[in-house]
């Protein structure tokens, strides 16, 4: 008797989780949701939920939920999801990684949706094209950025040493960041964050010798001379007191928090424009921006203009129409730029910018008016990154500390470089 | 009923006979019993046992989590073996690292219980509180505490300035240091292993002692005489476990780190590794040989400290 009834009672059980699950089932068909998973601060949320928001009331049966991290755990976060049959439906992609993923046909191509659905056509020829792999649109570009280097003007004036201005030679930004240490407003300041180990500046140093990181067909685009010139300019960096010791640099976790620049401990640093806004965030002091110093008044600038990020549809997305009506929405809806703003970089959108123009706070307008006093001088876009050169950020990062803690000559740390970056590629 | 096991134990002569039958009783009557570890079992076999042998599997591919595995043969293991610089650097961290947090927090953590076993009042609140940093030590925010502790500005230079006039390192940015600073915080989190000591100290017959002391043995010869041989079957367990644990340390180092093992790879734990080549560079195959090699090494040493407890393991029964 007593069986009987727990039987009983296991089968209805049973019964109602089942009637559960469809219930369930029934109460999401009436709603499309849609999953979009991106990287950034807590300023990005914000800011992208307000879009999210504004989208409901655009298209009331459609809900977008958003997931973000952080960069470094962005990408394992996608790769498992991916690799789950379990993808976002929509994606931030970052240059980099949209060829490992279209590559690997993780996403799903624009092509056929442009000028329908997908109306990007005043983004220009090249803005289109920053989200192309092998001659398929694969993103779309979320905003144009380019590097830089912000500084803490007062804190340079302070010291009684101009501050670097535009076409400055790296000489001369050495000389003067030394004798702006020398006579450092505060203790254990320095004029210069330790940029030796920070990827994206050794780019723009070796394209101001028209190199790149890469070749067009993937191999490593600097020799041994370059990145032994590279890691001793940083030496006499630090030797000189211009930036910071290697214990300091080492706390950097290539984050805005724990740049030299936001904890105090240096008055210059090297980054991406769209962050200029993170960074502003974090810090007390009125940030100024501009280009890297030169390598000599006539080199190549080292700038080009980047898609910050892009967005990308999965592959595996349920409603490919409705994903790419909200794409179309984050970059071409005066509501949506509203939210956005330009954190995510300058809007490749020519009738958005228009748009947010008139809105733009203080931190925007400098971005955007550092963005178009480069583009004249702009360089191309460079050859995409082959696979597995994700790796080598890490490689330099710790290279460069080898010198900096004094276990390595830079001679020794350019020969390094170069036969560890080119095993790195041979692996994929 | 008190027959029936007996009929099928006895001898070759009945097997062919009792066996079957005693199976099925047997498992008539622990039915339910597998009824009710269904659950347990279902995961062991799906979410562990499963997932290790695909493990193994895919620690001869190539695998990046998108496109399907790719048989590579023993090239992994022959990788690793071979030609893997970091490898070399990461199983240097973890068995400096294994050699110096296993001893010193078992010393540690038996100073603490000897004192307590000598009995102070308000025992049990003492305990709690040095039971406390084992509870949270593996978490996130104390590894960022540690971080905060160490740094070139943190209370520890503060203290080392204040009382003694020494300006202290960056702790944690210094490769010359911040592996310590980990070996710290595993000593910090003596807690499991002291509650083990102070349960074996009270299983000393305090006759011994007393006869010790009639004989005129001082504390010193009696604790290495009577308290540490009566305790080694204590001290074996937690050396076991404590080393399978710091093979497995993984949080501190990721969080103090940032997951990079830096600065210049000094707190490249084995795990971290294996972490930064799975889910950093989408090597799954590498990093499952990688897995692989460490449950062996781990396998090993397990077996090394149970193959030696004959000659050092008293048990007195």
């Amino acid at each position: 008797m007593l069986t009987t009834s727990r039987r009983g009672l296991l089968r209805a059980g049973g019964v109602a989780a089942l009637l559960a699950t469809v219930g369930g089932g029934s109460v999401l068909a009436q709603d499309k949701r849609m999953r979009f998973l991106w990287w950034g601060s807590q300023e990005r949320a914000d800011r992208t939920n307000a879009a999210l928001a504004a989208y409901r009331q655009t298209a009331p049966g459609v809900d977008i939920v958003g997931e973000f991290t952080g960069w470094s755990d962005y990408w394992p976060r996608l790769a498992t999801q991916v690799a789950g049959r379990n993808a976002p439906d929509l994606i931030q992609m970052d240059y980099r990684y949209i060829f490992e993923y279209a590559r690997r046909g993780a996403l799903m191509p624009f092509d056929d949706d442009l000028g329908k659905a997908l109306r990007i056509d005043d983004f220009g020829q090249q803005n289109i094209d920053s989200g192309r792999v092998d001659g398929k649109l694969y993103g779309i570009n979320l905003g144009v950025n380019s590097v830089t280097m912000g500084f803490d003007a007062k804190a340079w004036e302070k010291a009684g040493v101009d501050a670097p201005e535009p076409g400055i030679t790296w000489d001369e930004f050495a000389d003067r960041a030394a004798r702006m240490s020398a006579n450092k407003p505060k203790p254990n300041f320095y004029a210069s964050a330790d940029a030796g180990g920070v990827e994206p500046a050794f780019e723009g140093w070796l394209q101001q010798d028209g190199k790149n990181l890469y070749t067009d067909d993937g191999k490593l685009g600097y020799a041994v001379g370059d990145a032994t010139n590279w890691f001793a300019f940083w030496d006499r960096m630090r030797k000189s007191g211009a930036c910071v010791p290697a214990d300091v640099q080492a706390l950097d976790q290539l984050t805005i928090e724990t740049n030299a620049l936001t904890t105090g401990k240096a008055a210059t640093a090297f980054f991406h424009s769209n962050q200029f806004i993170g960074y502003q965030a974090l810090n007390k002091a009125e940030l100024s921006l501009g280009p890297y110093p030169t390598r000599s008044p006539d080199a190549p600038s080292g700038h080009y203009l980047k898609p910050s990020m892009l967005i990308s549809v999965s592959s595996g997305a349920a409603d490919k129409e409705a994903a790419v009506a909200f794409c179309n929405f984050l970059v071409e809806d005066p509501a949506a730029a509203k939210a956005l703003g330009i954190e995510r970089g300058v809007p490749a959108s020519a009738k958005i910018r228009d748009a947010v123009a008139t809105s733009l706070d203080a931190t925007a307008t400098k971005i955007v008016d550092y963005i178009g006093a480069i583009t004249p001088r702009a360089i191309p876009l460079p050859p995409p990154p082959p696979t597995g050169a994700g790796e080598l950020q890490f490689v330099l990062k710790r290279i460069n500390e080898e010198v900096g803690f004094g276990q390595k000559t830079p001679e020794q740390a350019g020969e390094d470089m170069v036969k560890q970056a080119q095993d790195v590629l041979a692996r994929g | 009923m008190s027959v029936q096991p007996t009929t099928w134990v006895e001898g070759p002569a009945h097997r062919p006979v009792a066996r079957p039958k005693g199976l099925r009783l047997a498992w008539g009557r622990n039915a339910p019993a597998y009824l009710f570890l269904t659950p347990w079992l279902i995961g062991f076999f799906g979410l562990t046992l499963g997932p290790a042998l695909a493990s193994l599997y895919l620690s001869f591919t190539d695998y990046d989590l998108i496109q399907a595995p790719h048989w590579a043969g023993a090239a992994n293991y022959v990788r690793i073996a071979t030609a893997d610089p970091k490898f070399v650097a990461a199983m240097k961290v973890t068995f400096l690292y294994v050699a110096l947090s296993v001893p010193l927090k078992l010393i540690f953590a038996l100073a603490i219980a000897m004192m307590f076993n000598r009995g102070i009042r308000g025992l049990p609140i003492y305990r709690a509180i040095f039971y406390l940093p084992s509870l949270l030590g593996a978490s996130v925010a104390i590894s960022v505490l540690w971080r905060q502790l160490f740094a070139s500005d943190g209370l520890i230079n503060l203290v080392l300035w204040q009382l003694f006039g020494i300006e202290g390192p960056s702790w944690i940015s210094n490769p010359n240091y911040s592996i310590y600073t980990l070996v710290i915080l595993s000593v910090w989190q003596f807690g499991s292993p002291m509650i083990i000591f102070l349960a074996g100290l009270r299983q000393v017959p305090t006759d011994i002692y007393e006869a010790a002391n009639l004989d005129g043995a001082g504390p010193v010869r009696q604790f290495f005489r009577i308290t540490l041989p009566l305790l080694t079957p204590v001290i074996f367990f937690n050396v076991v476990i404590q080393t399978i644990d710091a093979f497995k340390a993984f949080t501190p180092a990721f969080v103090i780190s940032s997951g990079t093992g830096g600065p210049i790879n000094s707190t490249l734990f084995y795990t971290l590794y294996l972490y930064q080549e799975a889910f950093s560079f989408l090597r799954m195959g590498y990093a499952s040989a990688l897995a692989w090699i460490l449950v062996v090494m781990i396998a090993t040493f397990t077996a090394i400290s149970f193959l030696s407890a004959r000659y050092w393991v008293h048990y007195d029964d």
